[in-house]
């Protein structure tokens, strides 16, 4: 039928133009409506068998990570969509709740047969199946913030120094949520150029919560007095490192010297299965205007100097002591395990 | 057995006339041919067989290590299939006989795969540390030089006392990649200009930990103090079930080839050949099975033995 796929390519569309213009406010936003347009396309797309739909999901998934390279929510919950199929159809090949490990291991080499699984039978069930999967993601995306602030309470003791930089929903319900019940102080920095901590400062101010805010360069100096520093990130990488917001390094690192706890609140669609080869800035970075560092207005200047003005921060994972996520708090050693299940190895490279 | 001779000379065969087969891979078509023509006995029988058979192979003058963790995978390969309820011993010894093919040409797929994984690590322009000789190092940097057509520099540690380094320097010559050789002890010397340090691996062991050519651990500390990157490039069929916890735990007979152990009761006054590189100093290891970190390899062995 012409209209539904012209339909189809209409939502498509749509999608793409929002995410060329940043219409999304934050990851979660962009998970959750990347996820419901999943839902339309594979409720409403016309396919025979698992793999043609793998093959569409990937042809489309593509095209949103060229759009966006940066985001990569897109990328992952694309890669979900495709481990969701791979496992509905996989439940319902064996026909029972097989500990289904899809992945490469070493027993699979020395036990498996020739037959490699092919997603080409047709079943009836799988699509029933694959939605009603779909729905239960989006009601798990949907809660992911309470379910992480629901932990505040075993992190956040009383009268505790805590740190953080920028401006992060998740940190901000987080702490809220301790306190209702606790009673503590909050530093935060207010990460230039962009200055995201003032806002969090003014709202933690109007909930009640006992706020310092400080320069960037102040870290360092206060860092002796943080019982913890507790942030939020961009991405989590493959490794269990951080491609956080501009500064995070700086926060690390000076949270390593003193031996302060650093506790990344980060949900599980923000977890990414690349690894970041290299620190060469032009592959792994995006700028944003050096106007916010050094404005036009003092032209002499701008003619003789280089202005950067990088939006993200590479954090290694020695420096992270905890991720707390919806599902729990994890070790950065830990991370190829969540990996392994959220992702199969043969979707990193759609 | 008459067969005891013929083992050690099968296996120096293999390893003299291929010497891009790596020694597990060797050892492991060594234990394969015995199966084969392997009389109609029992399944205990085939077992002890091969334990016999690896004991002589350990007699070779290569990596014992290497030999080690082909020849238990070649046991478990034999207890997971033989744990069929197969009515006779000939028809388990065609199933495993076709599966041991499948095994073995998943095997020299490994190494491909290491290089495709490894590649996109390597960028223009770097300056790369490597240890010894390594034919996946070597698979490696050849990936990112011919197919990725990128252009680095490889500084390679000679590597006394094979000196097998010069090898290494004599194949990358080869392959139109510039190199340098670099005194053992040039290491720290030559640590704050290189971008990264790839090295391959004898074993890999259950903490995550390498075990590879004497120096390694030296190279790997030096990365560590230095920020480096240090990446392991290993097959999974180097997997090896050890848990040393220090530079003496290691077994004996990984540390000295046999000949050295045989001729000398005092091995104190000899030269490790081996040493063994804690897992805090890898950052990661590039396998078959995908890019893991040190923490994923024994899940991984523990999957397989358990």
């Amino acid at each position: 039928m012409p209209s539904l796929e012209s339909e189809i390519e209409g939502i498509i569309e749509t999608f793409t133009n929002n995410l060329k213009q940043r219409k999304f406010k934050g990851s979660r936003d962009l998970a959750l409506n990347s996820v419901q347009l999943w839902k339309k396309i594979i409720g409403q797309m016309k396919w025979q068998n698992a793999r043609e739909l793998m093959d569409k999901i990937k042809e489309i998934g593509k095209d949103f990570q060229e759009t966006s390279p940066s985001e990569t929510v897109i990328g992952n919950m694309t890669r979900r969509m495709l481990k969701i199929v791979r496992d509905e159809y996989a439940m319902l090949q064996k026909g029972k709740q097989e500990d289904s490990d899809l992945q490469e291991s070493l027993q699979k080499i020395l036990t498996a047969d020739e037959v490699d699984v092919d997603y080409s039978k047709n079943i009836p069930l799988l699509k029933p199946a694959i939605m009603e999967h779909i729905g239960e993601f989006l009601t798990e995306l949907e809660s992911s913030e309470i379910d992480i602030s629901a932990q505040a309470l075993e992190h956040i003791h009383a009268n505790e120094i805590i740190m953080t930089i920028g401006y992060s929903k998740t940190v901000f319900a987080f702490l809220k949520t301790a306190a209702k019940d606790r009673a503590f102080q909050v530093i935060v920095a207010e990460c230039a150029p962009f200055y995201h901590g003032h806002k969090l400062a003014a709202d933690l101010a109007e909930a009640q919560i006992s706020t310092t805010l400080i320069p960037d360069s102040a870290i360092f100096a206060m860092m002796a007095r943080v019982n913890k520093v507790i942030i939020g990130t961009h991405s989590v990488m493959a490794n269990g490192g951080l491609k956080a917001v501009c500064g995070t390094h700086t926060l690390a690192l000076a949270a390593k010297h003193y031996s302060v706890p650093f506790v990344v609140c980060a949900p599980m669609f923000k977890l990414c299965p690349e690894y970041v080869c290299s620190l060469d800035q032009d592959g792994f970075n995006q700028f944003a205007s050096p106007e916010e560092v050094l404005s036009n207005d003092e032209g002499m200047l701008v003619s003789r100097v280089n202005v950067y003005n990088p939006i993200f921060d590479y954090v290694p994972p020695e420096l992270v002591t905890l991720f707390i996520s919806n599902t729990g708090g994890n070790a950065p050693s830990y991370i190829y395990r969540l990996l392994s299940e959220l992702y199969h190895s043969l979707d990193v490279q759609l | 057995m008459e067969n005891t001779r013929n083992v050690l000379d099968f296996f120096q065969n293999i390893v003299e006339k291929e010497p891009e087969v790596s020694a597990a891979v060797a050892a492991i078509r060594t234990l394969m041919h015995i199966l084969e023509t392997f009389g109609d006995r029992t399944l205990r029988g085939l077992s002890e067989e091969l334990r016999k058979a690896t004991e002589e192979m350990k007699k070779a003058d290569c990596s014992i290590t290497s030999v080690q963790s082909g020849c238990e995978l070649f046991q478990r390969f034999i207890t997971l299939t033989g744990a069929l309820d197969q009515s006779n011993i000939k028809e388990c010894k065609d199933i495993m006989k076709k599966r041991g093919e499948i095994f073995l040409r998943k095997l020299q797929e490994a190494r491909p795969k290491i290089a495709k994984l490894g590649a996109p690590f390597i960028l223009d322009g770097q300056k790369i540390l490597t240890h010894s000789k390594s034919r996946v190092v070597l698979q490696t940097l050849r990936e990112a030089a011919l197919t990725s057509k990128k252009r680095f520099h490889v500084f390679i540690t000679e590597s006394y006392p094979d000196q097998s380094g010069v090898l290494m320097r004599n194949e990358l010559l080869k392959l139109n990649i510039s190199s340098t050789l670099i005194l053992d002890s040039a290491m720290g010397y030559v640590m704050e200009s290189v971008d990264l340090v790839l090295v391959g691996a004898e074993g890999v062991v259950e903490s995550g930990g390498i075990i590879n050519k004497v120096g390694t651990y030296t190279m790997a500390l030096c990365a560590k103090e230095m920020h480096k990157p240090f990446y392991v490039l290993a097959e999974s069929f180097k997997f090896v079930r050890l848990y040393p916890l220090n530079q003496r735990d290691l077994p004996q007979e990984l540390k000295f080839s046999s000949s050295t152990i045989k001729s000398n009761s005092n091995l104190l006054d000899q030269h490790p050949q081996v040493d063994y590189t804690p897992p805090g100093y890898i950052t990661l290891l590039f396998t078959d099975l995908g890019i893991l970190t040190p923490s994923a390899v024994s899940d991984e062995l523990i999957k397989l033995y358990l």
